[in-house]
């Protein structure tokens, strides 16, 4: 045990820098929190015999503080525990001022964490000292003792299997005999460590003191619950995949529907598995919500079927409409697989107009030939105008006018024969 | 090390000792869901707060008239006797009468409706009032008295040492002067309610019961590193790591209540800045994305909390009470933060309701604000702070006496609790002045029961003191109270104002035999790192 301890901390606080708690101390080692309290303060004495300073430490002083200068009593009536009791008054205020309650002296303990250089004016600060403790160490002075919480965040990554349930009376936390744990939702926990936990807490229901008064109808709920964990990690990715595969079938009719959707699910999926039935049950109220559902990672695949099926029927309700609209048939969309509607319907040109035009990433620009009035001089001294094409470069904003109008009006016009458009998706894409 | 140092059982190399296990007191809970609001499609908003008035004058007004038949009965002035009036519409000009009624407050800086509608113009948002009094122009506050018939303008010299906000109902005893004023001689409330005995709703009687109550608000966690040293602290006492060996008090406390403001008030400011700026850039790339965007939530401050909780809750239950900064419904009564949002800590919750049956209250108990329940036998009434806050914006305590500033700000928070009591109105300015849920059928702001601790949290300053009902003779109600023993009909009342942990590193413990209160402080020292 003490060449345990030592090694542990000659590591940890001497070779590799690191700040040890009383807990964190007992935690490793899994000792008594008082033990491990006095572990350090002899590692402490120890190194700092063989090399002083080469070991800091942090304090922590529990007593009553010397209390502040107090200036006035005011004579009222003070009980003996220092309460001043507001008589039975007759009302609120400044109308009664025998109201005014007395300074009270009320008891205070103070808790204060020192670090060691500080610990004698630290200790002048106190009427009475019930205790003094180490409560860490660590190489060097610690310019932020703020620095210290990170290590017990640190812990509570390094020890995810520690129940505190089990272990508490070995760490000498206070115990409570009625506490009352659902078993059904594990702790969240780093998922590597799902599976050996769970096998744990099976075992941890049955700790509970037979003794406890009230029988917590949480421990009775039904193994089937528990049982059933350790499959969600194995079933966690496979029946999202499944369900991708089954998308993929129902929506192929609607191909331009379809690639939403694939980026939607592992979207889900993602959210999902990232925090198990974490995010979705805050949008639930609280009477509502079952929380069975939380137990199991298989909402999303309740889910997406009924999803499956109001987006079908919303589908069918659009077509029922648009053809009631249209009096046309809308030949079915899986047949003739969507093109991008052209960006623009080719105008009905001008004979003498000639256009090059090219699509660059969304913008239309190009070269398009114009005609021009051109006067100029000849030889003779007269003035001739000439019309004669030119070339002038456009881009997508000023677009002639009159090509707009042959492109709204092209739906309309078009004969039904024409069937590329015959998804619905093609209706409220942008003209 | 000198030897002359005592070694306290740590300062000394490990010994051999075995060290017992220290059990907890057991808790003795049973909350009352009061405050609870109606759940999912039954909750409405369309309502009329009118009725919220109606029902309040409805409940208080029979009990402040029979405070004011025992005073009044008989009073006379120059041979006059005072007659009681039903309605202040029927008060006559000149008669020495009284008659009860909601007192409404005209304010000159009261918040204004109307100004929600001319927001949308605002160049830059008024800062939040401190008060709604205008000192330098006293004459524009108006009292008056309303009740379903109409209202009466109050004056005299009374009212300016009488300290009144809207909504407490109360009597007034009077004339009506030749300008349709009401000239006010005295006033009275309905006082403090009948209390409860102890263990009065649960059965297993003093079995247990010894034991103390903490107490802890505004622990203001803002997800960064540099506030939790004191959390930490506290953490480890509540634990009892901190305690000299064995005997100390942390096992003695059966029970934390956390009364509000858990997460810090910039923890949600700014995501809903961070949000708001982000909802332009939002709009911009609208695709649609499921969960929760990284970069508009910030989830730490929800999760340390989640993880302190998660790490006391299997030495102490805890009870969890929402503020106003806290992630609930913004309007009184606050509900329960919801559980989903502690991972770790919401093992400890109690099982979902199924059906109609309530379910047992859960190991870590996420009730509404204000919240009325008992414990160990105890009728507690507690609020996060927000009434308490909102009542002084009606009231100037300023220059009564010359204490100074911080202890007068402490004094004046107690005596608001006192008058809450005393007027049986938990939030008596809501609806008017803080946002509460339109109740039809029943204002539970009325308080029906006298607690035996009335708490507030996030105040600036601890501070307590013990009050009084005066009749012991006068009872409520055919109850037997009659054939108890004198103390325990009169009224006694524990009032604690809780301070922000955030700021001063306390907890509050409360002795529930005789209610005797300590504070234990938990703070770094500020030693010669600091100055450097």
């Amino acid at each position: 045990m003490a060449v345990d301890y030592s090694r542990y901390l000659a590591e940890n606080v001497l070779n590799e820098h690191r700040t040890v708690t009383h807990r964190s101390l007992s935690r490793a080692l899994k000792v008594h929190t008082n033990l491990a309290k006095q572990m350090l303060y002899e590692f402490h004495r120890h190194e700092n015999a063989k090399k002083p300073q080469s070991v800091n430490a942090t304090y922590v002083i529990v007593g009553t503080p010397k209390l502040p200068e107090k200036s006035e009593t005011n004579g009222f009536h003070v009980k003996e525990d220092g309460d001043a009791i507001m008589q039975s008054s007759p009302y609120l205020s400044s109308s009664m001022p025998q109201q005014d309650a007395a300074q009270e002296q009320v008891s205070t303990t103070s808790i204060t964490l020192v670090r060691e250089e500080d610990l004698e004016d630290a200790k002048s600060t106190f009427q009475f000292i019930a205790s003094i403790h180490i409560y860490s160490l660590q190489p060097a002075v610690l310019p932020d003792l703020n620095v210290l919480t990170d290590v017990s965040r640190e812990l509570a990554l390094t020890f995810p299997n520690d129940d505190p349930l089990e272990c508490g009376s070995q760490w000498g936390m206070i115990l409570n005999k009625n506490v009352k744990r659902r078993t059904g939702v594990r702790p969240a926990a780093p998922p590597a460590a799902q599976l050996p936990k769970t096998s744990s807490s099976t075992t941890t229901a049955p700790v509970k003191p037979p003794f406890q008064k009230e029988a917590a109808p949480e421990t009775t709920i039904p193994a089937s619950k528990t049982t059933s964990q350790p499959s969600k990690a194995t079933e966690k990715t496979a029946p999202v995949k499944r369900e991708k595969s089954n998308l993929f079938t129902s929506f192929a009719k609607a191909k331009p529907r379809e690639k939403k959707e694939v980026s939607a699910t592992p979207a889900i999926s993602n959210t999902e598995s990232a925090e198990p039935s974490g995010g979705e049950d805050v949008v639930l109220d609280d009477a509502s919500e079952e929380e069975a559902e939380q137990l199991f990672p298989d909402t999303d695949k309740r889910a997406s079927p009924t999803d499956r099926e109001t987006r079908k029927e919303r589908e069918e309700k659009l077509r029922q409409m648009m053809e009631d609209d249209d009096d046309e048939e809308m030949p079915d969309a899986a047949e003739t697989p969507r093109e991008p509607t052209p960006p623009i319907e080719q105008p009905p040109k001008e004979p003498e107009l000639k256009e090059q035009a090219s699509v660059q990433g969304g913008r239309r620009r190009g070269r398009r030939q114009v005609m021009k009035k051109k006067t100029m001089k000849d030889e003779e001294g007269y003035l001739v105008t000439v019309e004669e094409p030119v070339w002038e470069s456009f881009s997508e904003s000023e677009a002639p006018p009159p090509k707009k109008k042959p492109a709204v009006s092209a739906p309309k016009g078009k004969p039904p024969a024409k069937a590329g458009q015959g998804s619905i998706m093609s209706f409220f894409s942008k003209k | 090390m000198s030897t002359n140092d005592k070694d306290y059982g740590f300062l000394r190399p490990p010994s051999d000792e075995q060290y017992e296990s220290v059990y907890r007191e057991p808790s003795h809970y049973h909350p009352l869901h009061t405050f609870a609001l109606p759940v999912g499609s039954e909750r409405h908003y369309q309502q009329q707060y009118g009725d919220m008035y109606f029902l309040r004058l409805a409940k208080l007004k029979p009990a402040v008239e029979q405070v004011a038949t025992e005073a009044w009965e008989g009073f006379n002035i120059a041979g006059e006797h005072a007659r009681r009036v039903d309605r202040v519409l029927d008060v006559r000009q000149g008669d020495l009468c009284w008659v009860a009624g909601t007192v409404y407050m005209d304010l000159p800086l009261k918040p204004n409706i109307l100004d929600d509608l001319t927001k949308e113009h605002f160049t830059s948002a008024p800062p939040p009032r401190r008060t709604y009094l205008d000192p330098s122009k006293p004459e524009l506050t108006q009292v008056m008295l309303e009740d379903e018939s109409g209202r009466l303008r109050l004056t005299g010299s009374l009212l300016s040492s009488t300290q009144l906000v809207t909504g407490a109902v109360v009597a007034v005893l009077g004339t009506e002067n030749a300008n349709g004023d009401f000239e006010v001689v005295d006033v009275k409330v309905p006082d403090l309610p009948s209390q409860p005995r102890r263990w009065n709703k649960t059965e297993d009687k003093k079995d247990g019961g010894k034991g103390k109550i903490a107490f802890v608000s505004g622990l203001g966690i803002t997800g960064t590193s540099s506030d939790t040293l004191a959390l930490e602290l506290l953490t480890d006492y509540l634990l009892g790591y901190t305690s000299p060996s064995g005997d100390e008090d942390a096992s003695k406390i059966t029970r934390l209540i956390i009364a509000g403001n858990s997460l810090g008030s910039g923890a949600t400011l700014e995501a809903a800045t961070t949000a708001a700026s982000a909802e332009s850039a939002k709009k911009k790339n609208a695709s649609k994305k499921y969960g929760y965007d990284a970069s508009t939530y910030n989830s730490s401050p929800i999760t340390q909390l989640d993880s302190f909780l998660s790490e006391i809750l299997p030495s102490i239950p805890v009870t969890l009470m929402p503020g106003e900064h806290d992630p609930a419904n913004v309007s009184l009564p606050q509900q329960g933060v919801h559980r989903a949002m502690f991972l770790k800590s919401r093992a400890y919750c109690s099982a979902p309701p199924s059906g109609d049956q309530q379910p047992e209250p859960g190991w870590f108990d996420s009730v509404t604000n204000p919240w009325e329940g008992e414990v160990e036998g105890l009728r507690m009434l507690g609020t996060s702070g927000q009434n308490v806050d909102d009542v002084l914006r009606y009231l100037d305590f300023a220059g009564e006496d010359g204490t100074s500033e911080n202890n007068e700000d402490a004094e004046a928070r107690i005596r608001v609790m006192e008058a809450m009591l005393r007027w049986r109105c938990l939030v008596p300015t809501a609806p008017d002045t803080i946002w509460c849920y339109p109740f039809q059928t029943n204002d539970p702001f009325v308080i029906q029961s006298c607690p035996h601790i009335f708490f507030t949290g996030n105040q600036p300053q601890f501070k307590t003191a013990v009050i009084e009902g005066d009749s012991p003779l006068r009872l409520d109600g055919p109850d037997a109270s009659m054939a108890e023993a004198d103390d325990s009909s009169i009224p006694r009342v524990r009032l604690l104002t809780i301070p922000k942990f955030s700021e001063t590193g306390e907890l509050i413990l409360v002795d529930t035999d005789t209610l005797e209160v300590e504070v234990v402080r938990f703070a770094g020292f500020a030693g010669q790192e600091e100055k450097k």
